[in-house]
This record gives structure tokens, sequence and C-alpha cells, in this order.
């Protein structure tokens, strides 16, 4: 290579001056605008991104058409993070660059591209493999991807390059042929050319009708728009500016993307690429994706596509071992997200190449179509617009095909789902009422409900000549596309005679379309890329939350030892009891007593004593701060089995309001775990509700609701019975009855506690007393003891009460 | 006395205390006329059949509007329609409620003095619970499988995405459906559950739920929020639809299906330590 033109390269002006000396621990990361030298004397505008450790591999990084190198400022800031100079350079006849655009021609904008190759070589901040040859990388989106390969094409020293959606070859993105016979070129794409076109001459309106385009492009274009058909030295100029013309010398490793929603460089563009590289330098690590993107819009999945490019440098720049899968596609064909209606894509990898697919025959099963171009071709379809995409999801489907100038060749109902990815082959017959044919052929699904899909308004054209009057054979190439059918859809060859973006005859044909041979679909091994470990990790993950979980349930739970405690034959023990609830109230403080069977004790005091508190820690409600409950000599604890052998009524009845009387009870014996005799007689025979016990306990009274409560405390007659303020809200009668039924309780051998602040109430039914007062006991024995009192009888509890504590009724008291 | 832990609180008993509740039935005739209303709505509604085209690529999820071609998609559609809200109110309902309401009813410091073990307790009604929420989605299928029949026919269930499943096909995708939801209400579930442990009021439990669901549905519509989403209860309510997809993707459904059974059993084991630790004074 002529190392004498790059040992010339100069700096013109560095607009910020770079620094001389630099270390390698300090943050280098700096931008730096600069104006380079390219071929032909002309003036390139450009950035160079440092990044903090240098030396480092480099990357060029070239913009779209109609861009300059501030559109890629986002990607080169990226790049230079993950640790990549960084050269984002302005192409000739764009922005602040000098020069005329000749569309990536070796002579002009490859050229240019060799000469910043040289000026990297000369920057100590970018790793050198040898004098001259920095280690060095390429890409580029559209103009700029086609850059990036040409230049790969031109120049050995470059290491790796990935290209998005750009062209293979001019000639067939501008005048698509999709069929056998090459020897004329396709239908010409006008409205893309155009769009194309203008964004050059429109920059700037001064410049006149050919913008910053070479005359050599702008008298192509003319002619184009004029004829529909290129020269052949046209032919050669677009075919020079084609990574075709040099994919054979490409042996740098090469990831190609390509989008699928692109009418104007589609799918089929990468494949070619890929397939003139491998079949030169088949050790030459090729890479596909197909994502949902593309000059038609479609899905924006530019970060994912800068984050492949990164990983692709790393792997083949800086030598990092990273996965990288062979081919990867978007199917946009799957769900959809319900709350912003946006597709979510599936992500899907194959370790084979588009072009190593097996395939598939499906048979057509309609023999043969006729169709009409109108003459003057209005009215005509629209399958995609540029920038805008789909014209099937911008109409509803409508222009897509229009009646009488479309027709479906289609296959049975498909008894298996097939995913189609890549470029299906038919073979067909075409008549014609003249020599010539231009079709437009389009691979859609149509389900069993009526809809055509066409996937993303992709067609491929056809131009087809030296039609005999019988008709002839060709075997059409359908567009690459990323579709999935069902079973009962039906593949179609849909065939157009029309297509808005495209040149056609405007002096009216009549085609007839028949079926020769089967269509046969690409089939390749997919599978979803989405992480595979979902299927595990998340299960597994919650496998081990269970088992976390029950680990954490059981390791926290309160223990309860159920050794006996006390020898003595007291049936309740009580003993060093207190109690401090949680918001620092003490409602109990040391208070011990015990219980024999056959008592009926008193559990007296004020509101407020710690009455109910005692009889909630006898009953395992709530756990004792300091000291011990035990009945019969064993410990008490929420869940005890002890606790079967307590009825209790405590606060007040608890019943399901939605159930009778009757019913309650019956429910809470099934659901307290005994299995011996619940004596139901006995305990309905003390409510004495009659027929309001089958009455829901809704609109019983308190009354009602107390008895019913009590002689539910008494089912199965246990042999300790705990009541709270039992006779409150019953009136007199049923207030001596109770009595009896307390008394006549305790004289079969059982117990009963009872509560109350009606000191008289529990004098006539009680043989032992607890007097409380401010959770402490007062006093505690056999009523006729405390009755008798210290050494002066008194009348009752009451002068007892008031002598023992005076008049302080406050309740309870604080701790700390 | 013949008293055995394992007997207390039989499942036959708690599920008749809570099924002879008015509050059952009533959660019960709210997911009932959801189908029958809609079905009425449309039958005697403005808009007749959906004929309008359905979009390729761009996205648009017409599932409504497929809701008239027969009863699988009006079932499908109903399960639309009740996952955000519908279903997760009837289940915040019968799981939020269900020890709440014994805490205010008093018949909690009852059973647990029985004894009726507290872990015990807690398993029982879950049991109940969890079976009465099930018994919700079951008549949900079930009924707009039966009011679609009789409104609008037996017809091939049809994807907004073109696709078409016949019957077969169209069932297990609904079978799918269902049990995804059943799965994925779980959370749900363990969060009304723990809240009716942590309070005594069952208005508050059950309230509560909903409103965190809500939030959490709200706070998944910020697409700002970005990646935090992924970790919102409700973030995966709607994943089934990956079943309504030509090629079933279960990514989407094993994560939700997943996530929720962790959110579910780490609510469960803090609701039973809570309640084994808990001084009951309701």
């Amino acid at each position: 290579m002529a190392m004498k033109s790059r040992a010339s390269v100069i700096v013109l002006i560095a607009l910020v001056a770079s620094f001389s000396t630099f270390s390698a621990n300090a943050d280098s990361s700096r931008i730096i605008d600069l104006r380079l030298s390219g071929a032909n004397q002309i003036e390139i505008d450009a950035t160079l991104y440092i990044p903090a450790k240098v030396p480092a591999p480099a990357i060029l990084l070239a913009h779209g058409f109609g861009g300059d190198k501030s559109s890629v400022k986002p990607q080169a800031v990226e790049l230079q993070k993950a640790g990549y100079v960084v050269l984002a350079w302005t192409a000739r006849g764009f922005g602040k660059s000098s020069g005329e655009i000749s569309m990536n021609s070796p002579t002009g904008e490859v050229a240019d591209t060799r000469k910043l190759i040289d000026y990297l070589s000369t920057r100590a901040e970018v790793e050198q493999q040898k004098k001259g040859d920095p280690l060095i990388g390429i890409t580029g989106d559209s103009y700029g991807g086609a850059i990036s390969l040409l230049t790969a094409g031109y120049d050995p020293r470059i290491d790796a390059v990935a290209a998005d959606i750009t062209w293979n070859n001019l000639v067939r993105a501008f005048f698509p042929q999709n069929s056998d016979d090459q020897s004329q070129t396709g239908p010409y794409k006008r409205i893309w050319a155009g769009t194309f076109f203008a964004i050059a001459t429109l920059q700037n309106a001064l410049l006149g009708d050919c913008g910053t385009f070479t005359k050599q492009w702008c008298a192509a274009f003319k002619r184009a728009v004029a004829t529909g058909t290129p020269t052949p030295s046209e032919i050669e100029l677009m075919n020079l500016s084609s990574p075709s013309s040099v994919a054979d010398k490409i042996s740098a490793p090469t990831l190609l993307m390509q989008g699928e929603a692109d009418s104007l460089f589609t799918l089929a563009e990468s494949t070619a690429t890929a397939q003139a590289i491998v079949r030169a330098h088949p050790q030459t690590p090729i890479s596909l994706i197909w994502h949902g993107g593309g000059h038609d819009g479609g899905l924006d999945e530019s970060q994912r596509l800068w984050a492949a490019t990164r990983d692709w440098f790393d792997i083949y720049l800086k030598k990092e071992n990273k996965v990288f899968p062979k081919f990867q596609i978007t199917n946009t064909n799957g769900s959809i997200s319900l709350t912003d209606s946006s597709v979510i894509p599936k992500f899907m990898v194959s370790d084979q190449l588009p072009f190593q697919s097996s395939s598939l025959s499906i048979p057509l099963t309609t023999p043969f179509i006729a169709v009409v171009a109108p003459i003057g071709g209005i009215p005509g379809a629209i399958s995609s617009l540029p920038g805008l995409g789909s014209a099937i999801s911008l109409a509803g489907g409508a222009a897509a095909f229009l009646p009488g100038q479309s027709g479906f060749l289609e296959s049975g109902p498909l008894t298996k789902p097939i995913s189609i990815v890549g470029g299906s082959r038919v073979r067909v017959k075409v008549t014609s009422n003249s020599s010539d044919a231009t079709l437009f052929f389009s691979l859609v699904v149509r389900t069993a409900s009526g809809q055509t899909k066409q996937p993303n308004g992709i067609v491929s054209p056809t131009h087809l000549t030296n039609l005999k009057s019988a008709g002839s054979e060709f075997t059409i190439t359908l567009p690459s596309v990323v579709v999935d059918a069902q079973v009962g859809d039906k593949l179609a060859v849909a065939v157009s005679s029309t297509d808005q973006g495209f040149s056609m005859p405007q002096d009216g044909r009549m085609y007839t379309v028949s079926v020769i041979s089967p269509l046969t679909v690409p089939v390749l091994k997919f599978k979803s890329q989405i992480k595979r470990s979902t299927f595990f990790v998340w299960p597994i993950s919650a496998g081990i939350v269970l088992i976390f979980s029950i680990l954490f349930a059981y390791i926290r739970r309160p223990r309860h030892s159920n050794a006996p405690r006390d020898q003595s034959d007291a049936l309740v023990a009580v003993t060093n009891l207190s109690k401090v609830y949680k918001d620092g109230y003490q409602a109990v403080s040391d208070i011990s007593f015990h219980v024999e069977r056959g008592q009926v004790l008193g559990l007296l005091g004020p509101n407020g004593a710690g009455k109910t508190t005692i009889l909630r820690m006898i009953m395992g409600l709530i756990f004792p701060t300091n000291g011990e409950i035990s009945i019969d000599g064993k410990p008490i604890y929420p869940g005890s089995p002890t606790l079967a052998n307590l009825g209790s009524f405590v606060e007040g009845a608890g019943f399901l309001p939605h159930l009778s009387g009757r019913e309650n009870l019956h429910l809470y014996w099934k659901s307290i775990g005994r299995t011996d005799e619940p004596f139901f007689d006995e305990a309905v025979a003390i409510t004495d509700l009659g027929t309001a016990l089958d009455k829901k306990v809704r609109s019983y009274s308190q009354g009602m609701r107390q008895r019913l409560a009590i002689a539910q405390a008494m089912l199965g007659l246990p042999d300790l019975l705990v009541l709270d303020e039992p006779t409150n809200g019953l009136d007199p009668q049923q207030i001596k009855a109770m009595r009896e039924v307390l008394k006549n309780y305790a004289k079969t051998g059982r117990t009963v506690i009872v509560s109350s602040h009606l000191l008289s109430e529990v004098e006539q039914t009680c043989t032992h007393v607890v007097l409380m007062h401010r959770g402490k006991l007062v006093a505690f024995g056999p009523m006729k003891q405390i009755l008798a009192g210290k050494g002066k009888p008194a009348a009752n509890l009451e002068e007892i009460f008031i002598s023992l504590i005076g008049n302080d009724l406050t309740i309870g008291k604080e701790v700390g | 006395m013949m008293y055995q832990a394992s007997k207390t609180l039989p499942y036959r008993v708690e599920m008749y205390r809570q099924i002879k509740r008015k509050r059952t039935l009533f959660s019960y005739l709210f997911v009932i006329s959801l189908p029958v209303i809609v079905a009425l709505a449309v039958k005697f509604g403005t808009s007749g059949k959906s004929t309008g085209p359905t979009r390729f690529g761009s996205g648009t999820a017409d599932l409504i509007g497929l809701a008239t071609n027969g009863a699988a998609n009006f079932t499908a559609t109903m399960f639309y329609f009740a996952t955000p809200f519908l279903l997760v109110a009837v289940i915040s309902i019968f799981n939020g409620d269900t020890v709440a309401s014994e805490a205010s009813w008093s018949t909690l410091r009852y059973l647990l003095a029985a004894p009726v073990p507290r872990i015990r307790l807690l398993v029982q009604k879950l049991k109940v619970s969890l079976t009465l929420s099930g018994i919700g989605i079951i008549l949900l299928s079930a009924t707009s499988w039966a009011v679609g029949t009789i409104t609008f026919g037996l017809a091939p269930l049809q994807t907004p995405l073109g696709a078409t499943f016949h019957n077969g096909v169209a069932i297990s995708r609904l079978f799918i459906v269902a049990i995804y939801l059943s799965i994925s209400l779980l959370a749900v579930a363990g969060l009304a559950f723990y809240l009716s442990v942590a309070t005594d009021v069952p208005l508050g439990a059950v309230g509560g739920a909903i409103g965190i669901m809500i939030l959490s549905n709200i706070l998944d519509a910020i697409t700002g929020l970005g990646a935090i989403r992924n970790w919102l209860p409700t973030h995966y309510s709607f994943s089934w639809f990956d079943a309504m997809a030509p090629s079933i993707d279960w990514t989407a459904m094993i994560r939700g299906a997943s996530y929720s059974l962790i959110l579910f059993f780490i609510l469960i084991s803090l609701a039973m330590v809570k309640f084994a630790k808990k001084d009951v004074t309701s």
C-alpha cells in the first residue's frame, strides 16, 4: 500500500490541541474536533473521542445519508465510555466537509476513509498492531454501513466491521429484479430513490437540482426518473459503490444488521453480503441480526443494536470472551402489550445463516390468477411508504391489494404451524398481452378469519421480458420476511400488477400467473433467545423462597415447653405473672394465686384492674411478659392441648352473625377438636333461648348472646370454666339463675373462675377471691377468710375492698 | 377429655362457616354479573359484530372488538376485563376478610382458646379462602363460556394478531389462561391474607389489598420507572396474553407465576410468624 501518501497525512487544524503526554493511569477521556484531509484535497470534518484508558482500539463511526458527524454523537460517547477511541466524521458532500457525494465510491468516500485510518495510525492513543496499522473497527447505519463494508473490502487494516440497514448492491436496491432471469434490471424504485436523492439536494436549494451530488450521479438519477432503466455505465457506477463488488475481499469479522421494516434495503441485502463473504473466506466470523426496525420505521431497537455492535468489537478488537449468536431475529409477530398496545418483540437465535437453511415444499392449490395493470397505472397499490412502513398497517390493508389488480396463489390450510425466516421461492408461468410483464410478488399469510398479513409491506418486484405468447416460466424469489403461520392459516403468493412505489408500464397490461412448482419456504432451526434460564431460574427461585419461608416460619415460631411444672394439686396455678402490653401499659404485675378443684374463684377489682388480662393469659390469647400459668400442672401457651379442658367467656360473646345460635354451637363444637360428649342439651338449657335458638345470631339481644356464649363455654363440660363479667346485661332473674348454674357446676368437682367488678355479685357466688387493683394482687384467699379481715369482721366485700385500697380508682399504671 | 389438634376447625366446617356468608354469595354474583352485563350490553347495544380489520404490525390489541366472535373470544375478553380489578377484588375479599372478620366478630379468641393451634387456624382458613377464590375463577370462566355460547354461539378463538384456534386448542389456551390467572393472583391472595392477620378490621385488609394492587397498576403504567416495574406485583398480570399467541412464549408467564408464588410464600410465612406471636386482644 502507498506508505508515502499515508505518511503525508496532515492534521490541518486541531481545534482543541491534543496533549502531547499522557499517563495510562490518568483519565485521558476527552473529545477533540478536527479537520482532516481526505482524498483529492477534500477536507473532512471529524471528531475524535478519546476514552479514559489509552492506548485503546479505535472505531470509525460513519453517519447515515443526510446526517453528519454530530448525528452519531450518542453512539460515539457510548463507545468512548466502553473504552474505544472513536473517530466520527462527516462524509464528503455533507455538513462541514467539502467535496461532492459520490455514493461511497472507491475513489471518493472510500479513499477518504482510508486517509482517516492513516490518521489514526499516527495517534498515540490508538492501539497499533504494527507501524501504520492501527487496531481498528468500522461501523455505521445505512450510508454509513455501506462505507463500513466498502472500506473493509478495500483496506485490509480494518479488523472488525458492523454494518446496519445498508445495501449489498445499489442496482438491486433501486432496480429490484426478483426473477431468475437477470438479463434486465427490475422496476425502478422511484419513491424511495426520489426520497433518497432529495435528502442530499434539499440541504441547500442554492446548490441547484443536483445538490452536492457529483455530476455522474445526478445524471444517473435524472435518467432513471425518465426511463426507469439504467445504462450499462450507470450499472457499473452503482456496482462500484456497492459492497457486492468487494465482499469477497472482506476478511475482517463482520456483523451485518438489517431491518425487517425496510422496503429500501431489504433483508435479502444482508444475506447477499454474508453469503459473498462466507464463500470467499469461510473462516471469517460472520453474524447476522434481523431486527424490527429499518428505513420504514418499525421497532426502535437501536439500544440493543448498539450493544450488539459493542459486543462485536469487544470480541474482535479487545479479544474479550463473549458469546455472540450466529443469527438473531426479532419476531414482531408475537404478542402485544395490553398496556400501551406496543408490539412485544420476541428474540430468536439460530446457529445457521439464512442461506444455510433447509427448505420445505408447500403445494399451492390455486391454479392460476389473472390481473390487469390499468392504463396509466392508476389506481395503483401501495405496499409501503418511505419512513411510514407497511401500507397494510396504515390503511387497514385496503391499498395493498386492489381488486382486479391482485390475486393470491394459495396453499391449502396448514396442518402444522410454520415459522418462515428468509425468502421463499416459487416457479410460475406468466402470460402477458405484451412481450413483458411487471409484477409485484409477496408472501402473505391468510388467516382462517379472512385477514391477509403481508409482513411489513415488503414486495418482490419483477420485470419479466421476452415473454412467449403461450407464457414463459420464471422462478420468483419472494421477499425475505420473518413471519409465523398457524394451523388453519393459508400461505399465499400475492401477485399485484401495480405498486406506486415503482415505475410501471403505463399502456395497460393483462397478465395471467399460473403455478408451476410448489412454494419453497426456508426453514431454519430457531430457538428463543430469551434467556432459557428463565425457565428454571424463576421456578427454582420460587422453590427456594418456599423453603426459606417455611424455615423462617419454623425458626421464628414461639417455642413452648410442655414439661409439667407444678406438683401441687391445684388445678390452676398462676405464678409471678406480669403483662406489659406493646404500648407500654402494664396491666398485670407479679401476680400469683392458685385455684383448686371445686372452687369458684372470684377475680375482683375495679375496671382496669387487670382481670381480663389475666383471663386472656389463662386462655393462651396473649403472652405473659413474665411468670407462668399452668392448668393441671401443665403450662399454658397458645394452642396448648391443656386448653381443651377450659371453657371460656371473655369480653363478650363471639358468634358468626349469619348463622343461628344452634348452628353456632354445633360448628363451635366441631371446630374445637374434641371427640367426646358435647352435652348440648345441658348447654342449650342454660341459654334459655327457646325457639330463638334457630334464629340468626345477628337478631339477638346482648343478653341472649351472653347466655349463648356461656352455653358455648360449657359445651362438653370442661373442667375449668373461665367467665368474664358473666352477669353483665342479664336481668335479675337470669342473674339469679346464673348463680345457681355456677354453684352447681362447681359442685360436680369442676372449677369456675369468674371475674367481676360487682363485689356483691361475687360475694354470693364465690368460694375464693382474688382482689386486684391496678394490676396488683391486693388480697387472695377463701371468701370467709377475706370477709373475716384483719381481726375485725366486715359486713361485705365492698368494705374490705375500700379498706384495702382506699378510694383510689386509678386504672393500672404506666411502666417507664 | 378427648382432644386432637388435627381435628380442630376441619376444612368442611370452615367451608360451611364461610360459604353461608352473604359476602360469598355477593362476590360470586359480582363475578357472574360481568359476562352477563357485557353480553347484554353488546347484544342490545348499538355496535354490532366487529368487522373492522385487525391491524398487523402496528400492534393494536383489539380483543374487545373480537369478543362477539363466539364463546371462546367472549371468555378471553372477560378474562381481560376481570384481570385488573374484578378478580383482584374478589380474591382480596375472600383472603383479606377471612381472619379479620373472625376478629371483628370476636369468634377468633374462642377458636384460639378451644384451642385451634394458631398455625393450623391459618392453614385451614387459607385452604378455604383459596378454594373460594378458585371457585370464583372457575365461575367466571364457566359463566363467560355459557353466556358467550348462548349469545354469540360457538366459534374458533380469534386473537387480535390474526391467529385462529379451533375448539380443542381454544379450550386448552383458555384453560392455560385460567390456570395462569389463578397462580398470578396468589400474590394478591397472599397480600390480603397477610393484611387480614395484621388488622382486626376486615375492610382494612380487603381495601388495603385492593388499594395496593391498584397502586401497583398505576405505577406499572408509568414507563419512566423502567425496570423497577418488573418487581411490581401486578407487572405480569396480563402475561397470560402470551397464551393467545400462535406459539406460546412461556417466558413472561413463568416469570410472572414464579414471582407471584414467591410473593405468596413470603407473605404467608410473614403472616404465620406474625399471628403465632401476636397478642390476640380483639
